[in-house]
């Protein structure tokens, strides 16, 4: 080989790995995606996710967040991630509804999130030890709460006025519900009320704290729906729907329809409904109060929302979600979310701070109806161990048996408390 | 020579088939063994291990309500399907075929659109059809002095809506199937018979019928074998299998024992049971109907 072709040779070389290094570098500085998996369907905060993923963008040039709506709720969610998980292919974060962050954290992979309180102890100033502790199973940080609801009611005056009642002073207590309600159906020949009824026992949850009563009992041996609270809590429902028939039965879509035409006058659902509610009723301004109470029992309501958990397995994906994360509740990403969907925020102060959520709060009244409630939040009870789903179907079942109104509600309770007993961990 | 060239010509005839043959192995039978052999452990799809538990799953899935109450419910759908959407097509391709010129064509098409929309889409416009306060439905029948049930969330109603659904959607794909058979009958038949001096009614008897028994066959074993599947997307949207049970299928329970509870192995172990069963049943069909098909030659 002549000296020239060597020259040349060694030139060729350096010239390739310069471009290999060079190409490595343009490689380097290409965005990472991260998959956020949401249940907010464009009638639900949709919007607001598409607006939190565009300003967090716009900050984070290096960070690509790919939102996927994901249908059937929590449940539909948890569905998808177990599939996704199987496949080794899930998303970075998935909001992980509180009723199943126990089922989450015991069965699938996850990034447990203790480590960040040391190496990021500012990000967890201001949101309150209460709400932390949703995250937190076994000691450890699980998620990040994130979506923080309360049931709330709904109502619309139209038809208090219509049946000669006064729209400002809607039912405190249920005595006082099933009291109006009566005059309402018999006035208006409109239902009453609906207690939502999706694919989930939230309201049923809230029921049994209301009426003093547990889910589960503190040692976690045993499901709390055959205890006398719960039994009298969902014999009431009952009532109101066979007995007086003032409160109807349908399926979640049905009776969220029939309330906004007009059909219901009062309905029990999530805060994060509101924007929703606001922007659909038809025909009526539709307003909000917290849930009634049991006669002089404190008022109290399972908690809804979710938890932000990370799934990613490579380091590099889970430092994009943490930013993700961290972003999502930092001051001005919770003033999107909040407003979007009527989730409160994390951070209790932004409520009240005229440069995030003050003026939101102050236009938004149905808000009050969740900021009085939220001292009263008790947790929305998530079953553990490998059967947990299963716990809840039979208790969504038992409720779908209690409203057809063909047996009481105790044996009925009864039943479904001890076949669910069994299936929790010993 | 002329040996060898069969013999080329007889791997080629494999070759061909190949592809499908692969094919059917790898997304039909692999799956139906693997799933066999899932049946009989406890796994929930993310976990690294697999518990054997022999029969368990088998025992305990016969010893559950919702598994004799899905078994029940898709014996009901598989007969409401059968007779509505097997003998009501044939009737109404036999009347259609009798109108002449354009109006033939119109009742083709209305007849047949729905099999065209998705199921989904469709299932979410009878979602609104049947709500028990403003559905047309129950404003129809409250027009004619009945109060109409509700529909999604009454046990007893449940099931029949989800048939509904699932009759007016398969219906058209079956008329079609019918009229193409209808079609396929030589005119030379019919003219002979009404030579011979035959009424309508003997011609439909002895002609039509008779020789339209391999389409009858085929649309009946289809309707009975895939109402399984075909009730699944209306059960998902419309009662998610609810109120307590009383809209589940087979089908319906499958999935949400695999994919709601994460029982892969209790899952599997229902589907085989299926499979057994509707192999049974199809053997049974096939064995009865085929002495009585003829295949006009």
């Amino acid at each position: 080989m002549c000296r020239q072709t060597r020259v040349r040779l060694i030139f060729a070389v350096f010239v390739t790995l310069l471009g290999l290094a060079f190409g490595g570098t343009v490689l380097a500085a290409e965005p990472i995606t991260i998959e956020y998996w949401h249940i907010n369907s464009p009638t639900f905060g949709g919007p607001a996710v598409k607006e939190l993923v565009q300003v967090f963008e716009a900050k984070h040039p290096g960070i690509k967040v790919a939102e996927k709506f994901q249908p059937g709720v929590y449940t539909g969610l948890m569905q998808q991630l177990q599939v996704s998980l199987a496949a080794k292919r899930p998303p970075a974060v998935a909001q992980i509804g509180y009723n199943l962050t126990a089922y989450a954290a015991g069965q699938f992979p996850h990034v447990i999130l203790d480590k960040y309180k040391t190496s990021d102890p500012d990000f967890f100033k201001g949101i309150p030890d209460n709400i932390m502790t949703l995250g937190v199973l076994g000691g450890h940080l699980h998620g990040i709460p994130f979506g923080v609801s309360t049931p709330v009611m709904f109502y619309n005056p139209d038809l208090f006025k219509a049946a000669g009642l006064n729209p400002d002073q809607p039912p405190q207590t249920w005595d006082e519900l099933q009291r109006q309600g009566a005059v309402i159906t018999q006035k208006t020949g409109k239902l009453a009320v609906y207690l939502q009824q999706p694919n989930d026992e939230w309201i049923d949850q809230t029921l049994i704290w209301g009426n003093g009563g547990r889910p589960l009992s503190e040692d976690g041996k045993h499901v709390g729906w055959d205890s006398p609270q719960a039994i009298e809590a969902m014999q009431m429902w009952q009532d109101m729907v066979n007995k007086t028939k003032i409160a109807a039965n349908l399926t979640w879509e049905e009776g969220l329809q029939a309330f906004l035409s007009g059909h219901i006058a009062m309905c029990l659902t999530t805060i994060g409904r509101q924007d929703h509610m606001r922007r659909n009723a038809s025909g009526f301004q539709v307003r909000a109060v917290p849930v009634p109470r049991f006669g002089s029992k404190p008022l109290a309501t399972a908690t809804g929302g979710n938890v932000l958990m990370i799934f990613a397995s490579d380091p590099a994906q889970e430092k994009a979600a943490w930013e993700w994360i961290k972003f999502l509740l930092s001051p001005e990403g919770a003033t999107i979310w909040t407003k979007g969907t009527g989730y409160l925020p994390p951070r209790a102060e932004l409520a009240t701070d005229p440069r995030y959520l003050k003026p939101f709060f102050d236009e938004a009244p149905m808000m009050k109806a969740a900021l009085l409630t939220f001292p009263y939040a008790k947790p929305w009870v998530s079953f553990p161990g490998s059967r947990g789903l299963e716990i809840t179907k039979i208790l969504i079942k038992a409720r779908e048996e209690i409203l057809e109104g063909k047996r009481p509600a105790e044996p009925i309770l009864k039943e479904a408390s001890q076949q669910a007993s069994a299936l929790l961990p010993k | 020579m002329i040996a060898s060239r069969r013999r080329r010509a007889a791997a080629a005839g494999y070759l061909y088939l190949a592809p499908a043959a692969a094919l059917t192995l790898v997304f039909v039978y692999w799956p139906l063994v693997a799933s066999t052999a899932l049946s009989f452990y406890d796994w929930n799809l993310v976990s690294p291990t697999w518990t054997a538990v022999g029969w368990e799953n088998y025992r305990e899935l016969v010893h559950t309500r919702a598994f004799w109450l899905a078994l029940v419910n898709t014996g009901r759908a598989a007969a409401a399907l059968t007779v509505l959407t097997v003998l009501v097509p044939l009737l109404l391709a036999v009347a259609v075929l009798r109108v002449k010129g354009w109006w033939r064509n119109v009742y083709r098409v209305v007849l047949f659109s729905p099999t065209v929309i998705s199921m989904a889409i469709a299932c979410a416009v009878w979602l609104w059809m049947f709500h028990p306060l403003h559905g047309v439905i129950n404003t129809l029948l409250r027009y004619g002095g009945v109060e109409g049930p509700r529909w999604l969330s009454s046990g007893s109603s449940a099931i029949w809506a989800i048939i509904l659904v699932t009759v007016w959607k398969t219906f058209g794909f079956n008329f079609v199937i019918y009229i193409a058979g209808l079609l396929a009958i030589p005119a030379e038949m019919y003219e002979a018979a009404r030579v011979d001096g035959a009424s309508e009614r003997q011609v439909f008897r002895h002609i039509t019928l008779p020789l339209l028994a391999p389409t009858t066959l085929f649309v009946f074993l289809t309707t009975f074998i895939l109402s399984p599947q075909n009730l699944f997307v209306p059960t998902q949207i419309l009662t998610q299998g609810g109120p307590n049970e009383a809209s589940n299928n087979l089908g319906y329970l499958v999935y949400q024992l695999g994919f709601e509870y994460f029982r892969v192995g209790y899952a599997s172990a229902a589907a085989t049971l299926i499979f057994l069963v509707l192999l049974a049943l199809s053997a049974a069909q096939f064995y009865f109907a085929e002495r009585r098909v003829h295949y006009g030659r």
